[in-house]
């Protein structure tokens, strides 16, 4: 256990290193996943001009979205297609470790380069947060970002049965736009879309953090949506492990 | 106990099939055919710790396919493989911490934006070598590879030989028992080609690995392994010494004479003018009847000099290829 998490400390280390020399890239990463929530930001804001949650959530849902940000299927997926995944099958590690470092890379720079958008937006919308409320936040958001990797990893999987890996996680990203509370707050939606969404994985995903960090949840919602979000981590860490060996089994049946 | 069994494997592919054009193409959305592909068939051999061997044949023969299950890649549809007693395509740690597979057209993997160093530090936790091999194997790889120069640099930015060189490098910093090497020196130039040669050689002879080895260039073949597998579509077509498929094949031998006083007259009857450059001559001639050609030009002629060669290799193998002779199968 021990030599696992020095590897993937390392793994993460080594992919902070090689994304370092990327910031221009990473940049336009930052600004593919801002678009969305700004837009969101700007068009309900006008929605509702009076209320001070829209901007607050919005600016959270802009760093929920650039933390939890997953590229699996154009850094694992390539790795197959290309045929370099070969390269860690021979390896004595888990072959998960690679990406989980990769994702955790790309994320700490998302992060960083995106640190300056994030507080430059918050001060110009004048969003104020109880300290209390960000803190209950936390775990949701590391929730989130467990979960999110999960999504896109289980999907970018399919790159071993298709070479059209990216409709099929693009699809994904339409669904957690829509439902996960991007192109509106869930609680904006309507009946019964709205309590589809609540319990639906891309809230989980996105919008859970953002809730709680403003503070639109009582005690008991904020709870359920743990509920749920510890629900859809079991639920998807088992798909990534059925699909991946499934995977596995046809790569090695096939070559792929 | 052999290093690797390998009994009866066999890979079939199944590869899908259609006719050409859109009719055809909507017809294969409702109704897939599919061809299956034999890549291995009944594949046999050993190898003893130790031994260097080469793994040869012809473009799609199979050869990688091999390698990729005796290193754990691909799952065969048949037989029975034993690398180091583990079942490769289980990929056990303890097994893969033992051997090494390296791919002449991708001897690194990994991110290409980090330092060979970097690369070196990954590799020596990942196959737990301690600190005190760890130094003393890079001081050893370091002088025998001529890495010193290459060590701080990113491997991005390395030349296709540099890159063979920190990959084997990396390869073998944990002293694997056994090596799939892939075609070890595709791209490389004449001295690279020749470090790389040299270097496999004395790794396998200072440690005792087991090495199998597929490549096109005779050269390696003919120097680093004295047995040779050839596989023909699929199937083992030989499995013996290097010498005995040259004999097998190619039931002659060539004899170089330097003779400036002779003219093509002298040589009738001893064998067939195969070559002729300014005062020296090539002649085939039977194996048998190779010594008494010999006496017979030395006894005749005033010759300056002699020698008595195999045919090259390229000709014996591309025969093998070609299906012009059926070699022994037997190893002995």
């Amino acid at each position: 256990m021990r030599r696992l998490a020095r590897l993937v400390v390392l793994h993460v280390w080594r992919q902070v290193l090689a994304w370092s020399g990327s910031w221009w890239f990473l940049l336009t990463l930052v600004a593919g996943q801002a678009i969305a929530p700004l837009i969101g930001l700007f068009v309900w804001s006008e929605v509702f001009p009076g209320d001070p949650r829209v901007a607050s959530y919005y600016v959270a849902l802009l760093g929920v979205q650039i933390m939890t940000a997953s590229y699996e299927n154009h850094t694992f997926s390539e790795a197959i297609y290309d045929g370099n995944v070969t390269h860690d099958f021979v390896k004595p590690k888990p072959v998960v470790i690679g990406p989980i470092g990769e994702n955790l890379a790309i994320r700490a720079w998302m992060t960083l380069i995106g640190l300056p958008l994030l507080l430059v937006v918050g001060f110009a919308m004048r969003t104020t947060y109880a300290g209390g409320a960000v803190v209950a936040a936390l775990p949701a958001l590391v929730g989130a970002a467990i979960l999110r990797f999960l999504f896109t990893w289980v999907l970018a999987l399919a790159a071993f049965w298709t070479e059209r890996v990216h409709a099929v996680v693009g699809l994904g990203n339409v669904l957690v736009f829509l439902l996960g509370g991007s192109a509106a707050p869930v609680v904006f939606l309507p009946e019964p879309i709205r309590t589809f969404a609540e319990a639906s994985p891309f809230r989980a995903m996105l919008g859970l953090p953002a809730e709680i960090a403003t503070g639109s949840l009582t005690a008991t919602q904020a709870v359920e949506g743990y509920a749920w979000q510890l629900g859809w981590i079991a639920l998807f860490a088992m798909a990534a492990v059925v699909v991946w060996q499934a995977g596995v089994r046809r790569y090695t049946a096939v070559g792929a | 106990m052999a290093a690797i069994e390998v009994d009866g494997l066999s890979m079939t592919y199944r590869a899908p099939l259609r006719d050409a054009g859109l009719k055809a193409a909507l017809a294969s959305v409702v109704r897939r055919r599919y061809k299956d592909v034999h890549a291995v068939s009944d594949v046999s051999f050993q190898l003893e710790a130790g031994e260097v061997v080469g793994f040869i044949g012809p473009n799609g023969a199979g050869k990688t396919t091999t390698l990729k299950v005796l290193a754990g890649i691909l799952h065969p549809t048949g037989g029975r493989v034993r690398v180091l007693g583990f079942t490769p395509w289980q990929r056990r740690t303890a097994f893969l911490k033992r051997i090494a597979l390296i791919r002449g057209s991708q001897p690194v993997g990994g991110p290409l934006e980090l330092t060979v160093l970097d690369s070196f530090r990954y590799q020596q936790l990942l196959y737990e070598v301690p600190e005190h091999d760890f130094r003393a194997n890079l001081a050893e790889l370091t002088e025998l590879l001529e890495l010193g120069p290459i060590l701080q640099r990113q491997v991005r930015a390395l030349s296709l030989g540099e890159r063979m060189r920190a990959g084997l490098a990396l390869a073998l910093l944990y002293r694997p028992d056994v090596m799939f090497l892939d075609e070890p020196t595709i791209g490389l130039d004449v001295t690279a080609a020749t470090l790389t040669r040299r270097f496999i050689a004395g790794y396998a002879e200072r440690t005792g690995a087991t090495v199998l080895l597929t490549s096109h260039y005779m050269a390696d073949v003919q120097s680093l392994c004295p047995r040779l597998i050839l596989i023909d579509k699929g199937q083992v077509a030989y499995d013996g010494p290097l010498e005995k498929l040259a004999a097998d094949i190619s039931p002659y031998k060539l004899i170089r004479v330097t003779a400036p006083q002779a003219s093509t007259d002298d040589f009738a009857g001893v064998g067939e003018i195969v070559e002729r450059a300014d005062d020296t001559w090539v002649l085939r001639v039977h194996r048998d009847d190779a010594a008494q050609a010999t006496a017979r030009l030395l006894g005749t002629l005033d010759v300056t000099d002699l020698a008595v060669e195999e045919p090259p290799l390229e000709n014996v193998i591309d025969q093998a290829y070609r299906g012009l002779a059926t070699p022994a199968g037997s190893r002995s």
